[in-house]
């Protein structure tokens, strides 16, 4: 008795496909990105010195993640999309790829791909730019954290600090933090349940778990190595510490809809992105590792940012499909359980 | 007569023509295509499945989290609306009474805050009541505090944000009705030996009622629908109904149950304001009659 819903409720995309149309006569390629700084600084380390020399004008579609993925599956069955390239993190691009979304990213076609690890590729998209989730912590006030198990240690009652739109990586670390796999969160629920009663601060968005941080509101929470860099540069006393149980992988990378109208363009854009000197454009201004092995990122960066060795091999990688699949379940528990 | 009447009709439709297209196109459109969204099923993958089922609705009205979301939605409306009325009426039964030079002087202050942005207000809030704020440092060094007060991050801080948001409608609007009050209607019952309490609860108040109803009618839908102070001033872990639908749109792409969240966040908003708005008339039927 149900369809699936097609490219009937495909939502302004008269305007863009005139937008694509422009596009594609004066050699351009439009890129669906977060604004802010992403978006600036791909248009200061890709857009401006490497894709204007080849004569390719990039316009910016910018817009939120959520936004950017409802609009890849409502026009996934239209013969032309409005997007040349679209960046999204790891598990958007793995589940936009469970609907048959990307176009296969080869080495022909992105040259540059020969120079990125194995662990980090996939058959349809690029890996840009990396980081894990480590705990950060106030280095003045407390002795580094083992790992994601000291969120529960009745001694750091009241010094921690969550983020309430990471809450999908806080329920998997604190599932990692009690032995749990990776595709079955019932032991991270419960702990964070238990967690409670140690009081832990909420903060809204990143930002505001960073003005915790630096007035001593909280003394250390989980966050992305990245964004600990970062702040520490903007002068908060911070340190970063590799879990025991392992730093969670986070990947943000791009793909190119199967439907794109200028995909030889977007195909260099994705080359582009991979490129040295746009590597370590985003290591030094954002702050993330290089996904290539041939970028020269000075060595005290590459330290501060980087993994070692051995961290590296006890990374943990996400489980797409589970969580392509228990997204929302998750987000009900967050809300209602956990926050409640 | 027959003739007149009907030239008032045409006149009055080609005056009312534009704006009804505008709410047509802009408003109504989408509300119908929202509401057909309403009774399909979400589906992670396919964004959502084309169905005709109330599943949403009951889900949203069976959920004790979002009856939960909807009682702390409709408490802080009331309370934020009461107090809006409370502060509102004496500083708009001053403007209304005030001399020609002093009332725009007056209506412009009044105006003022709405120039500044819902979020750039609560940005300003954050910095002044955060626990590392200006007030809580004030405290402490007062030495009436030995720490920090939570006071941004409650219930109460999102009541005082959506007041100051709202305050100037109330004032307004009371303001413009209490204008066309004679004030030798006043004059009278102080004559006749009223006192001015008397006064004000046997005179002025019933007959400002029209703008009491307009006023807290239009006071209370803005608080219902508030969005950005909740999210600002409420933090984490408080949620009003605004806030609880855009999480399904943009959080986990649930349209559909988004969309009945939605309208039943209208039907209750308008359902109360229609009946309020009655019942307050009603009750001053008889008496200015």
């Amino acid at each position: 008795m149900t369809t699936p819903i097609g490219r009937r409720s495909l939502i302004g995309a008269t305007a863009a496909m005139t937008l694509t149309r422009r596009a594609k006569a004066a050699g351009q390629v439009v890129v669906g990105t977060w604004g802010g700084d992403y978006g600036a600084l791909l248009d200061k380390n890709i857009d401006k010195p490497l894709m204007a020399p080849q004569g390719i004008e990039v316009v910016q579609d910018v817009n939120n993640a959520e936004p950017r993925k409802t609009k890849l599956t409502v026009e996934r069955k239209s013969r032309r999309g409005t997007m040349d390239v679209a960046c999204l993190s790891d598990i958007d691009l793995y589940t936009m790829s469970q609907l048959d979304v990307w176009e296969p990213v080869t080495e022909q076609a992105v040259p540059n791909l020969a120079h990125v690890p194995k662990a980090y590729r996939t058959p349809y998209a690029i890996p840009q730019i990396i980081s894990g989730k480590v705990m950060l912590y106030n280095p003045g006030k407390m002795a580094p954290p083992k790992g994601f198990a000291d969120m529960w240690d009745p001694a750091n009652k009241g010094k921690l600090g969550l983020i309430d739109i990471q809450y999908l990586y806080v329920i998997m670390l604190a599932n990692l933090a009690k032995g749990g796999p990776m595709n079955d969160f019932s032991a991270g629920k419960k702990a964070l349940m238990e967690l409670k009663a140690l009081e832990p601060r909420i903060y809204p968005s990143n930002e505001e778990f960073a003005v915790g941080m630096k007035t001593g509101e909280v003394l250390f929470g989980p966050m992305w190595l990245a964004r600990g860099v970062f702040w520490k540069k903007g002068g908060i006393n911070m340190a970063a510490a590799v879990p025991a149980e392992g730093a969670i992988a986070y990947v943000s990378g791009a793909g190119v809809p199967k439907n794109a109208p200028n995909k030889e363009n977007a195909m260099a854009y994705l080359n582009a992105m991979l490129d040295p000197r746009a590597q370590v454009g985003f290591a030094q201004s954002m702050s993330y590792a290089p996904t290539v092995n041939n970028a020269p990122v000075p060595e005290p960066l590459m330290k501060e940012i980087g993994f070692t060795a051995a961290e590296q091999a006890n990374m943990k990688y996400p489980d797409f499909e589970y969580l392509a699949k228990n997204t929302a379940s998750l987000l009900d528990f967050w809300n209602k359980e956990f926050k409640a | 007569m027959k003739k007149e009447a009907k030239t008032f009709v045409r006149y009055t439709s080609a005056l009312i023509l534009p704006a009804t297209l505008v709410a047509l196109v802009l408003l109504v459109a989408p509300l119908l295509l929202l509401f057909r969204y309403s009774l399909n099923i979400y589906s992670p993958t396919d964004l959502m499945i084309e169905a005709l089922t109330a599943a949403n609705y009951r889900a949203a009205v069976t959920d004790p989290y979002y009856r939960d979301v909807m009682a702390t939605t409709l408490r802080v409306a009331f309370v934020s609306t009461l107090i809006a009325l409370a502060a509102g009426f004496p500083a708009a039964y001053t403007l209304a009474r005030m001399g020609p030079r002093w009332k725009s002087a007056l209506t412009i202050l009044t105006v003022f805050p709405l120039l500044v942005g819902n979020v750039v207000r609560a940005a300003g809030w954050l910095t002044l009541l955060g626990n590392a704020g200006v007030v809580n440092a004030g405290l402490q060094r007062l030495g009436l505090t030995a720490g920090p007060v939570q006071i941004i991050y409650t219930e109460g801080a999102v009541i005082a944000g959506l007041v100051t948001v709202v305050l100037p409608y109330m004032i307004l609007t009371l303001a413009s009705v209490i204008e066309n009050i004679a004030p030798a209607v006043e004059e009278a019952a102080l004559n006749l030996g009223a006192p001015p309490f008397t006064v004000f609860r046997r005179v002025i108040f019933p007959l400002a009622l029209p703008g009491v109803v307009a006023g807290s009618a239009l006071v209370f839908i803005l608080c219902m629908n508030a969005y950005a102070t909740p999210v600002l001033l409420g933090g984490a872990k408080f949620k009003m109904m605004a806030p609880a639908v855009y999480d399904q749109f943009v959080r986990t792409s649930n349209w559909p149950f988004g969309a009945a969240l939605a309208f039943i966040l209208l039907a209750v908003t308008l359902g109360l304001t229609l009946s309020g708005s009655a019942l307050l008339q009603r009750r001053s039927g008889p008496k200015t009659a």
